[in-house]
């Protein structure tokens, strides 16, 4: 059914587009909205987890007999106590994962392999004794040499990390840090540059970043004696951990429960699992019920940031200013375990550009770091910073604005992608078109020391499992029920869309997100697809209500329900010897008509569009310093539809403060050892809102056309032009080139003083 | 992030306080505005048996003028030096030095006494404290005594403030004609404390200087006097600030931390120098 829709880009909308109040507002801005570690249980205990100080070792003992001998300690887990697991891959929306190494991830059994890693679970009274407990944990380790980085770990002498992992490429026989490598080719690279007359080259290197969402990782377990499990947790997916939590432990799926707690941040870091299993086991060690919240610097050592990156891109141009070839390798570090971002990365760098000839290598590397997590469109942003880097040089050398350099070069519908078919209907040509018409791009930019980059972005947003259900109540309001965590505002959007194919006011419908028993199977808050997949089980759910609402009218009127007409929430006939009924007139009659009326839809949606944003950026820098202030940003991006046009923009300008947070100031700093050094958020360093300008947004909408409402995702896409524009705009400001992030005070002030230097030597050679 | 347990005691003159510290030695501490002393506490680098708050000592509090000097409290928030008439009509440098630190809820809690005898290598007021040649009085169960900036600062969070005596006052004399003073620094971004903060003190005699003062906070472990700038400067004209500031971190061993390298800190230090004394000889002249 989904491939089939059309939209209808002409639709005329009541509620879709208008701004109404979110219904979970009030309850979050008055402290009443329950988070994971807001849930309290009769008897419940406290847990806590011991974590590797190395970043690769083998661990030789582990001796807890003092730990659990301690008065207030109820249990002591550690790898042991979890079942081994073979390697099975799937596939949760925004990656693959391996539940084996989720295991391993969970509990280290031979090896830690980072700053972190996490090795024994303690639950107690309270959580100082469980502290107290760690510290008596014995742990005797052998450190091993560790592998810190992409370039040292794909060195041929480097430590091998899981000397289980071989590749294709090396073969059985050969330990390799690489899990993957994977290469997407077109046309002849060598003819193809032989036919520019402009080539730029350059390396890139990228930090590993957090997502830095602000509420901890949290779980409560409930093991109860029949061998039935609840989960109390904050996640982006509740049957994804249900899904793992099986896996991990070896409890069948059905007999595990997932409740999902409201989400403070997520950003694709909350689609995995960390303590649900733990806080399970440990609640079946000790009867009750075990609530687990990490501290901030847990957070940032042993969950996962996205990929830190090195990236060597060389494009060519003729003069005319056609892109003619790219050759590109990038190498991103997995951390620890398999599942770097590198392949969307390689299918997303040149995505927007029609270039005939191209070579992609992409490798996915292990290092002695935590196991990267989704972020935001995640592999595109590194990706993106080189190439949007190489092709705003590009346009330099060719002297074309760089906004019509990239108008000349756009994918449009037809073109094809790097990798897979042919692009349906896109908006980059629109999202383009709007940037150079914005009244930022209009506006002229003076003063020393300030410059103005652009940059572009391409996501391709997913699709997925979602299941929906809309209750009539007998006062003619509604409920509508999905399984999607609601992070960005979702509940909103499936309250209008209810409320529009229904014809009531979207206050009179509540929007409720249902836990793993109350819902059908629901795939995880990602992907940018809920608003998509989601906002269309609504939609056919509300659609099934409409149905056999009018089988209701048919029935009391004695009419087939095709000859009853529905407009504007009233329900009417060509007889006009009867009067019309409104929804809530008609639900007075549901009794007595055949009983209560609910609506329900399942989708696994196909009909995913890509997303485009262009971002323009102003900044002043500091050339003593290196100090960079942002004065002003715009984005414009093509939702396809905008349900809630403030949400939209939410997550236009949500994205774009983490793009800025990822091109100037974060990044992870581990020392010499292999220690995280950074671990809280006073040197793990996040924008806030006085690091930032107003965030101006303009939402493009070219309707995906495979969508009944047009819809394509908004979520991430945003986050993948920043570093790039900033970038640009720092080179239009100094004439500086940076290519690597982040581009902080130290970091830029290192590159203007080796220009000045190479500048004050080559007016001394022209002296001599 | 809880402290170590200890024993409060809340004080209502200087003479009991000083009582308390005798009695308890090593094992109290005084507690002001508590922005250093608590964090300390709470992450259990500091846990002291005593706590001996002298909050309801409300002269220490008071910002008043006195034969050419400015007298400041120990008591005196961040918030009333940046506010007090006095201090902006006499010395702006030091309200604007207020002002810059951390935000309005640090500053409506921290004191100048406090930031004084806790030394953070990286607190603005030190900074400040040298180039106006500050003078702090120290009471003790013996009587007062004082102690110049100059002398004051000896090494990471170490003063000459000894066991048992308390900072109950800062006397600084006003700026006089002919005299302009600026505080600049390189705000850490998240923490707020400085990178690196430079306070210039000049006075010019005709386009010359007649006496450059430079303080320097946050390069090194403890906040300096830039000796070689101001005598690179004596007697000079203001062409010759780019040459001198280029001394600003001459034999400091600068700091490095997960922000800024002992590099980066030292050109921070030598830019702001140059800075701060360009701008504090432009006040002049305005």
């Amino acid at each position: 059914m989904a491939e089939d829709n059309q939209a209808d880009s002409s639709a005329s909308f009541r509620v879709i587009g208008t701004r109404p109040i979110r219904h979970d507002g009030i309850d979050k801005v008055t402290g009443r909205a329950k988070y994971g570690a807001d849930y309290s249980f009769p008897g419940m205990l406290h847990g806590k987890v011991l974590r590797s100080p190395h970043a690769h070792a083998r661990i030789k003992s582990i001796n807890t007999a003092k730990a659990a001998s301690l008065p207030g300690v109820a249990a002591v887990i550690t790898g042991a106590d979890l079942p081994t697991i073979a390697s099975r891959t799937e596939n949760l929306g925004e990656g693959v994962v391996n539940s084996r190494y989720i295991s391993l991830n969970v509990l280290a059994r031979d090896k830690v392999l980072y700053d972190g890693h996490a090795i024994a679970a303690v639950a107690a009274s309270n959580i100082h004794i469980a502290d107290e407990a760690l510290k008596l944990i014995e742990v005797d380790y052998e450190v091993l040499p560790s592998a810190m980085t992409v370039d040292a770990a794909m060195k041929p002498a480097a430590p091998i990390i899981l000397e289980e992992l071989r590749n294709k490429e090396e073969g059985p026989d050969k330990e390799t840090n690489v899990a993957n490598h994977i290469r997407f080719t077109r046309g002849e690279l060598a003819e193809g540059f032989a036919t520019a007359d402009f080539v730029v080259e350059q390396a890139f290197t990228t930090a590993m970043v957090h997502q830095g969402y602000i509420e901890p990782h949290n779980a409560v377990g409930i093991y109860s004696n029949n061998g039935f499990a609840t989960i109390y947790c904050s996640t982006q997916g509740t049957f994804a951990v249900r899904s793992l939590t099986s896996q991990v432990l070896q409890i069948p799926e059905g007999q595990i429960k997932v409740v999902p707690a409201e989400i403070g941040g997520g950003f694709g870091g909350k689609l995995g699992i960390y303590l649900e299993p733990l806080a399970v086991l440990l609640s079946k060690k000790t009867g009750r019920p075990v609530k687990m919240v990490m501290t901030r610097a847990e957070v940032l050592r042993a969950t996962g940031p996205t990929s830190g990156s090195k990236i060597r891109c060389k494009m060519g141009a003729t003069r005319d200013g056609k892109l003619v070839a790219a050759e590109i390798w990038m190498a991103y570090e997995a951390g620890a375990f398999p599942g770097s971002p590198v392949g969307a990365g390689a299918m997303t760098i040149i995505a927007s550009y029609q270039i005939p000839n191209f070579v992609i290598d992409a490798y996915d590397v292990i290092v002695n770091r935590p196991k990267t997590a989704a972020y935001r469109a995640p592999g595109a942003s590194n990706a993106a910073f080189a190439s949007e880097t190489v092709i705003d040089a590009l346009a330099g050398l060719c002297r074309i604005d760089p906004i019509d350099f990239r108008i000349m070069n756009a994918v449009r519908e037809g073109s094809a992608q790097s990798a897979g078919p042919p692009f349906k209907r896109i908006g980059y040509f629109e999202t383009l078109e709007a940037i150079k018409n914005s009244a930022h791009n209009k506006s002229k930019l003076e003063g020393l020391f300030r410059g103005r980059g652009v940059a572009s972005g391409f996501w391709f947003n997913a699709g997925l499992q979602s299941s929906a259900v809309v209750n009539l109540h007998v006062d003619g309001t509604a409920s509508v029920m999905t399984g999607s965590v609601d992070i960005g505002g979702s509940r909103a959007s499936m309250a209008i869309i209810t409320a529009e194919v229904l014809g009531i006011d979207v206050t009179t419908v509540r929007p409720l997100v249902g836990d793993t028993d109350s819902i059908g199977h629901t795939d995880v808050t990602g992907g940018s697809r809920t608003t998509l997949a989601s906002g269309q089980a609504v939609y056919e759910a509300a659609h099934d209500v409409l149905r056999q609402l009018k089988e209701r009218a048919a029935r009391l009127w004695e009419k087939k329900p095709d000859e009853i007409k529905f407009a504007d929430g009233v329900f009417s006939s060509a007889d006009e010897k009867i009067s019309p009924l409104s929804v809530k007139q008609l639900c007075r009659q549901l009794a007595k008509t055949g009983g209560p009326v609910t609506g329900k839809a399942t989708i696994n949606a196909r009909n995913a569009a890509p997303a485009f944003a262009c971002t323009m950026v102003d900044v002043e820098v500091d050339p003593d310093t290196g100090k960079v202030r942002v004065l002003r940003c715009t984005i414009a991006q093509d939702a396809g539809r905008a349900i809630h046009p403030s949400y939209v923009e939410g997550q236009m300008q949500g994205g774009t403060a983490q793009g800025i947070g990822w091109a100037l100031n974060e990044e992870y700093v581990y020392d010499r050892d292999g220690r995280l050094r950074n671990t809280g958020l006073l040197d793990y360093r996040m924008p806030t809102c006085l690091d930032l300008p107003l965030i101006e947004t303009v939402i493009v909408e070219v309707p995906n056309p495979a969508h009944p409402l047009g819809i394509r995702g908004v979520g991430e896409v945003s986050i993948v032009p920043p570093p790039a524009a900033v970038a640009n705009a720092i080179y239009n400001a100094i004439g500086v080139r940076m290519t690597e992030l982040p581009m902080s005070p130290p970091r830029l002030l290192k590159a203007i003083l080796k220009r000045r230097h190479a500048e004050a030597e080559m007016t001394n050679a022209a002296a001599d | 992030m809880f402290p170590a347990s200890f024993e409060y005691h809340r004080v209502s003159s200087v003479k009991d306080a000083l009582a308390l510290l005798s009695q308890f030695g090593d094992e109290a501490k005084i507690l002001a505005g508590g922005h250093s002393l608590l964090p300390m506490m709470k992450l259990r680098l500091a846990q002291p048996a005593h706590l001996v708050d002298i909050g309801a000592v409300h002269e220490l509090a008071q910002i008043q003028e006195q034969g050419g000097r400015i007298l400041i409290g120990g008591l005196a928030t961040h918030h009333s030096v940046e506010t007090s008439s006095i201090v902006k009509a006499k010395l702006p440098i030091l309200a604007e030095c207020a002002a810059l630190i951390g935000d309005i809820q640090v500053r409506n809690r921290g004191t100048i006494g406090g930031s004084l005898a806790h030394a953070d290598p990286a607190a603005d007021y030190p900074a400040a404290a040298l180039a106006l040649e500050a003078e702090m009085t120290l009471e003790n169960p013996g009587g007062k005594r004082k102690v110049k900036a100059a002398d004051f600062f000896l090494d990471l969070l170490t003063t000459a403030v000894q066991a048992g005596e308390i900072l109950t006052q800062v006397s600084f004399a006003a700026l006089g004609a002919g005299t302009g003073g600026v505080y600049l620094k390189h705000r850490h971004p998240a923490s707020g404390f400085a990178t690196v903060g430079v306070a210039a003190v000049v006075t010019l005699k005709g386009t010359n200087f007649d006496k450059v003062r430079v303080g320097i906070t946050g390069l090194g472990a403890k906040a300096f006097r830039a000796s070689s700038v101001e005598k690179a400067l004596a007697g000079k004209a203001s062409d010759a600030i780019a040459a001198a500031a280029s001394h600003a971190a001459d034999g400091v061993d600068a700091t490095s931390d997960t922000y800024a390298s002992g590099e980066f800190r030292a050109e921070l230090a030598r830019v702001y120098t140059r800075r701060a004394l360009e701008q504090a000889v432009a006040r002049v002249k305005a």
